[in-house]
């Protein structure tokens, strides 16, 4: 796995691939030896993040924790501070954003069928879920056996986050940091306008959505100059039966799909992390997601 | 979902966001592995213009003991030289004075403020805290100091105990703190206001005092920018609280008669302290206000105010002012009148009206990523804010500190 960039018009472009996703940085420079050494301080970035905490890997905290058997398992500063940010996510949304609940994969396999599990076999896991179950002491982390925690609903807008720290230390020129559609820009360009965003407006009949990167166009544009934006979205990730459209998006209480949440809410924040959040709890207030957006006096778009 | 807290999360979340990332790049950047030793150190010289000279070299230590414990270690070492106002006021012709031990006299030049020469000591004190936490959310600290010069000892304990709520925005903090203090000042304990000589009165060879202190106080996080603090003091003194070699002329009566000072034996203080620490991208504004009172009547106000200028990555600029006013005590005197005399009587200018002005600037730089170097010079003057006619009591100091983990 590598990276590369390429220069367009008016800036250099780095390329790479990470977190299951295509990464781009966009540089305002002319300077190629810029292009290339934050394109390479990105890359192995995203890669650090990826490897420490992805949930897919045998070789890290995360299955260290995964794998613990309600044994106490002791961890670095920087997985504590996650820690201690997704126990305060879980506190501020009264237990919605809980990054115990990927254990519902279980039951829910979110493949655009009609794969809806039983009543009873979702019952089954949620004993399994709930953050105030864990014991978190720093740096002392324990949960019961069969519990699981996944960063992955943070890890790749943390990740611009970090990246966008890095970047401004090594250079004062504006950077637009792009990791599978979590964004972020450290400052406006030279002209002093932001860089230019498309929020997408999907195009949901189940016919077209196959043939979805046909379908995909920018109804919305939108000026970043300085920020984050994250999307939260189920446009291709939910369940269809007897024409009920289940969202990807879980309740951790009780284990099923909020209803009538939107199909995608995209958010502009301070930083990605604070608007990937906001996204979520968007969707996690269902029909009233707008009604709680507002009230955050943020920019969002709702489809 | 409804969320219950829907208005607030926005805020929460920024602020929860700001100690994500700042607390990894703190991390990332200091590079400190868990279990090392802290250790900040600095000397600092003060230096009244004719008068007291103060060296003061103090180090501490801070050690974690893993599971959020922390042993705290405090030494500090005070010498002190020079000449000190013994409280009688300047007259048109010389003065001749006694001291303490009755051994020997010194004189005062006509038109002077009168000096005690030998005033001289060297002040050893060591304070010890254990750091450890009660809960996720509440975190007590025990500590005990003990400090000696060669005419006072004191020993003290204390306890303090915080509390994290509101996501860790706010935080609850009570303490309470006792003091023992015992002094034997050379040549015994004077009684209070009876003439200073040679074979002077005295109440024993020593005496004591116990100084208690509760505190209540609230930390708020306001913002992502902003933090807020308000501390309430609340301390009780009761015994020896006399200073046993200052004294007090008495005008009126026979010429150059000098009584020793007396004061109260109980003194109720309260203190009430508010803070801001305001961040602007790399720079820190710091702005305090005390007020303090007391049943002696003194009163003050303390305003100080700090920016730190960031230059760069690796060096900053703090230019620091701190302006201070008090109300005397209601048994200050700048001198006695024969045929009137009080209770309780002290000459001692730190008693009286008076302001103090501060400026100072501060200089630090980064020498890697585990030290730190700083320089801070300043300027004191202290006048007096009334009708005690005291001199100006002007001080230079150069503080140097540094700070690194090992």
């Amino acid at each position: 796995m590598s990276f590369n960039v390429k220069q367009e018009d008016g800036f250099w472009r780095g390329e790479f691939q990470s977190m299951a996703s295509p990464c781009e940085l966009l540089i305002e420079t002319d300077e190629e030896s810029l292009a290339y050494s934050l394109t390479k301080l990105a890359f192995e970035e995203a890669s650090r993040i990826e490897q420490k905490f992805s949930r897919y890997r045998q070789d890290n905290i995360i299955y260290k924790i995964n794998t613990s058997h309600g044994k106490k398992i002791s961890v670095d500063e920087e997985t504590a501070l996650l820690l201690d940010y997704a126990d305060q996510c879980f506190h501020m949304s009264d237990g919605f954003f809980d990054v115990t609940s990927g254990v519902l994969r279980e039951a829910w396999k979110f493949d655009c069928s009609d794969n809806v599990p039983g009543r009873n076999k979702v019952k089954a896991i949620l004993p399994r879920v709930g953050w105030q179950k864990v014991s978190w002491n720093k740096p002392n982390f324990s949960m019961p056996e069969g519990m699981e925690i996944d960063l992955g609903g943070i890890g790749k807008e943390y990740a611009v986050d970090r990246t966008a720290m890095l970047t401004r230390a090594h250079t004062d020129n504006s950077v637009l940091i792009n990791y599978g559609g979590d964004l972020y820009a450290t400052k406006a360009k030279n002209d002093g306008n932001g860089w230019l965003i498309g929020i997408e407006k999907p195009n949901l009949k189940s016919n077209q959505v196959k043939n979805k990167n046909k379908q995909r166009k920018s109804v919305k544009e939108f000026q970043l100059k300085q920020g984050g934006i994250a999307t939260s979205g189920d446009v291709y990730r939910y369940l269809l039966k007897d024409g009920i459209r289940y969202s990807h998006i879980l309740d951790p209480h009780t284990g099923w799909p909020i209803k009538d949440a939107p199909h995608s809410i995209t958010v502009v924040a301070e930083s990605c992390i604070e608007a990937g959040i906001l996204a979520t709890l968007g969707m996690l207030n269902g029909k009233s997601a707008k009604r709680f957006l507002k009230a955050q006096d943020i920019k969002f778009w709702i489809n | 979902m409804q969320l219950k807290k829907s208005k607030s999360v926005r805020k929460m979340l920024a602020v929860a966001t700001t100690s994500l990332l700042t607390g990894v790049a703190h991390s990332a950047n200091s590079g400190a592995a868990d279990n090392d030793w802290e250790m900040d150190s600095s000397v600092l010289y003060y230096s009244e213009a004719d008068r007291v000279t103060v060296i003061e070299p103090v180090v501490s230590l801070r050690k974690d003991m893993g599971d959020e414990h922390f042993l705290n270690l405090r030494f500090v070492l005070d010498s002190l030289t020079g000449a000190s106002a013994n409280g009688a006021i300047k007259t048109g012709s010389a003065q001749t004075f006694t001291t303490p031990s009755g051994n020997s006299t010194y004189t005062t030049a006509a038109n002077q403020t009168p000096l005690d020469p030998t005033f001289h000591d060297t002040r050893v004190a060591i304070n010890a805290e254990w750091e450890m936490p009660l809960n996720k959310t509440t975190k007590a600290i025990f500590g005990a100091n003990i400090s000696k010069e060669f005419d006072y000892q004191s020993l003290g304990v204390s306890a303090n105990f915080s509390w994290d709520f509101n996501n860790r925005n706010t935080t609850l903090t009570a303490g309470a703190a006792i003091n023992a203090d015992s002094i034997n000042p050379v040549g015994g304990v004077p009684t209070g206001l009876t003439p200073m000589s040679a074979s002077k009165a005295t109440t024993g060879a020593d005496d004591s005092k116990t100084v208690t202190d509760l505190l209540i106080g609230v930390t708020q996080v306001i913002n992502r920018t902003t933090l807020m603090q308000l501390n309430l003091n609340i301390g009780s003194d009761s015994g020896y609280m006399t200073d046993p070699y200052k004294i007090l002329t008495v005008l009126g009566g026979a010429p150059d008669t000098y009584l020793y000072e007396n004061r109260p034996d109980s003194r109720a203080r309260q203190a009430l302290y508010w803070k801001t620490v305001m961040g602007f991208d790399e720079d820190v504004l710091n702005l305090s206000y005390r007020y303090y009172w007391d049943d002696w009547d003194v009163s003050s106000h303390t305003i100080e105010a700090k920016y730190r200028f960031s230059l760069g990555e690796k060096h900053y600029l703090q230019p620091e002012v701190r302006y201070y006013v008090q109300d005397k005590a209601n048994f200050y005197h700048y001198n006695l009148v024969d045929g009137a005399i009080p209770t309780y009587a002290s000459a001692d200018y730190r008693l009286a009206d008076l302001k103090t002005t501060t400026l100072a600037f501060k200089y630090g730089i980064d020498l890697d990523k585990d030290s730190e170097l700083a320089v801070r010079i300043g300027q004191m003057n202290q006048t007096s804010n009334g009708d005690a006619p005291f001199e100006d009591v002007d001080a230079t100091f150069v503080q140097l500190n540094y700070r690194m983990t090992f």
